[in-house]
């Protein structure tokens, strides 16, 4: 499989706090992926890595197979193109916002007129050709921003989170946009988001972000503390974990939501972790049914909609929760 | 107070009549102070966008050593061009004392680091996304700087019009090096200091209103680009 990227030992320091610690990462090319993580988890700074306009503290970055030393020459600039949190539009219309990105990227005029009609059409912002930035709404603005991010046809399109402060109206648009942007043009899309669940509606594949650090887990029952042997205390639980010595310097945990076992009396099991609690909220989560119960710390737990009418579960049952110690990601 | 009075309605009366020596001072003086500020707005104008991207050392002291000059007496840049120019000078060869190329000169080193500070301010008064959404786009060095321009050009075109009027109403260096030569380098400022010497009280007072006049235009176009509406 091609790899768009693949950086090694990446550091990022602001003002000697390590924000961003990577010691291995390959991103696959012609994919849509999500980069998932809590505010102040890194996917910004992960993302201005990724377009070369941030630098790392030390470590290696390489594009399609090649090293990058220090900036990008204009070809490999052409190949991205970024789309901050927050777009930026220049003085001047939505047309000439493109027109303009085209002749930074040195693309000849003749070539100008038929990559700006594609690129309103994808955004579907053909009726926002002549307006100014000042007379978009958030969402119109960031569909122009994208449209004039994939006006030269880049082959990697990085967003920084596209949703943030939009209407549902104005996602459902985006969402669909990004996902056929993604499929018809062969290219690797890379979003960051907060929200796991759309996420996983429009991402092949999700990078998930805890201060910093890369982590294989789902970012769901993410605890915070520290260890004490293999025992791990969050300050209100204490949670039995198969660590190594080495681990014991990590202050993360998580707990697959599908290797927690919900009942409703306490079970006897080899199970080395058994908590009671109370059921707070029902809620459905791509098919299967999420439910978050609280032992002191809150627990996601997912059963299937067959599950729940068994067990006939309502909220402010009283709930008993068992996982095995190897149920535990450290990091 | 009749005096005043009398020479208040002559001077009138020598700008309503569009008195050829009065109206040659005008536009020695404002062709002189127009060169100067296009000459000084082409190098201070790149050299503060330049100077406002690179992130160095010694970057906050050349910051203070430009707001020092800022307030540098015109005397003091006079008396240096007249040492370089002075027949015995280094430059003397050139001719350049006693010319208006010599006003020229004084008037944009006079003015560089006001419009160079003015343009560092723009840059960074401006929005903060606007440099990384440029590089984004794959902006090389000049196009940035270009765009930088553009999209900051009222900031811009208020620190040319500042170092227009700061030139027009210089007086110091203007006489040094101009020497007050009627239709070559008389300029509005020095036929003030000059007439006034003189006992021609009313043309020195025609030239002031109509200094005065240039000043307000000049504020009012400043006021104009920096009306809160202004996109």
């Amino acid at each position: 499989m091609t790899k768009a990227y693949r950086l090694k030992n990446i550091n990022v320091h602001f003002q000697q706090k390590c924000v961003l610690n990577i010691p291995e990462l390959n991103i696959p090319a012609q994919k849509c992926i999500a980069l998932l993580g809590a505010n102040g988890a890194g996917k910004s700074t992960l993302l201005h890595l990724l377009a070369f306009t941030l630098p790392a503290s030390s470590g290696e970055i390489s594009l399609f197979g090649q090293d990058i030393k220090n900036k990008l020459n204009s070809q490999q600039r052409r190949k991205i193109a970024f789309v901050s949190q927050h777009p930026y539009l220049l003085p001047g219309s939505v047309e000439d916002n493109i027109k303009l990105s085209l002749t930074l990227q040195g693309i000849p005029k003749s070539q100008h007129r038929a990559l700006i009609d594609s690129a309103l059409e994808q955004t579907n912002t053909v009726h926002l050709a002549a307006q100014t930035a000042t007379s978009l709404s958030g969402g119109e603005l960031k569909r122009v921003a994208i449209a004039r991010a994939i006006a030269y046809q880049p082959e990697i399109l990085l967003l920084d989170e596209p949703f943030s402060h939009l209407d549902s109206q104005h996602i459902q648009i985006l969402e669909s946009q990004l996902k056929l942007y993604s499929q018809q043009n062969n290219t690797t899309v890379i979003f960051s988001t907060h929200d796991r669940l759309r996420a996983m509606t429009i991402a092949e594949e999700t990078i998930n972000l805890v201060e910093g650090t890369i982590t294989q887990s789902p970012l769901l029952n993410v605890f915070h503390g520290t260890f004490e042997q293999q025992l791990f205390h969050t300050g209100k639980l204490s949670i039995n974990t198969n660590s190594s010595t080495q681990q014991h310097q990590a202050h993360h945990i998580a707990i697959d939501p599908q290797q927690i076992i919900i009942s409703t009396v306490a079970l006897k099991s080899s199970m080395r972790n058994n908590f009671k609690g109370r059921l707070i909220l029902i809620a459905e989560d791509a098919g299967t049914v999420r439910l978050t119960v609280d032992c002191g710390e809150q627990f996601h737990v997912t059963i299937s909609p067959e599950s729940l009418h068994q067990f006939g579960l309502t909220i402010g049952n009283t709930v008993h929760l068992s996982f095995k110690s190897t149920a535990v990601t450290v990091f | 107070m009749s005096y005043f009075i009398e020479s208040l309605s002559a001077a009138t009366s020598l700008i309503i009549n569009l008195d050829h020596d009065v109206y040659q001072v005008v536009s020695t003086s404002v062709l002189i102070s127009l060169a100067a500020s296009l000459i000084a707005a082409v190098l201070a104008i790149p050299a503060g966008v330049l100077f406002s991207l690179q992130h160095f050392r010694g970057k906050a002291i050349i910051q203070h050593l430009l707001n020092t000059l800022m307030a540098m007496p015109t005397v003091v840049i006079g008396l240096l061009l007249y040492g370089l120019f002075s027949r015995l000078g280094p430059l003397g060869n050139l001719g350049l004392l006693y010319t208006p190329s010599a006003i020229i000169i004084a008037e944009t080193i006079l003015i560089f680091p006001i419009m160079m500070n003015l343009a560092i301010t723009a840059v960074s008064s401006a929005d903060p996304r606007l440099i990384p959404t440029l590089i984004s786009l794959g902006a090389k060095p000049i196009p940035l700087v270009i765009h930088i321009i553009r999209a900051t050009r009222l900031a811009m075109i208020a620190a040319i019009v500042t170092g227009f009027g700061r030139a027009i109403g210089e007086v110091g260096a203007a006489m040094m090096l101009g020497g007050n030569i009627a239709g070559l380098t008389r300029t509005m400022t020095t036929a003030i200091a000059l007439e006034t010497s003189k006992g021609e009280f009313e043309l020195g007072l025609a030239l002031g209103l109509l200094l005065l006049i240039i000043a307000f235009i000049l504020n009012f176009m400043l006021s104009w680009l920096h009306r809160p509406s202004h996109d």
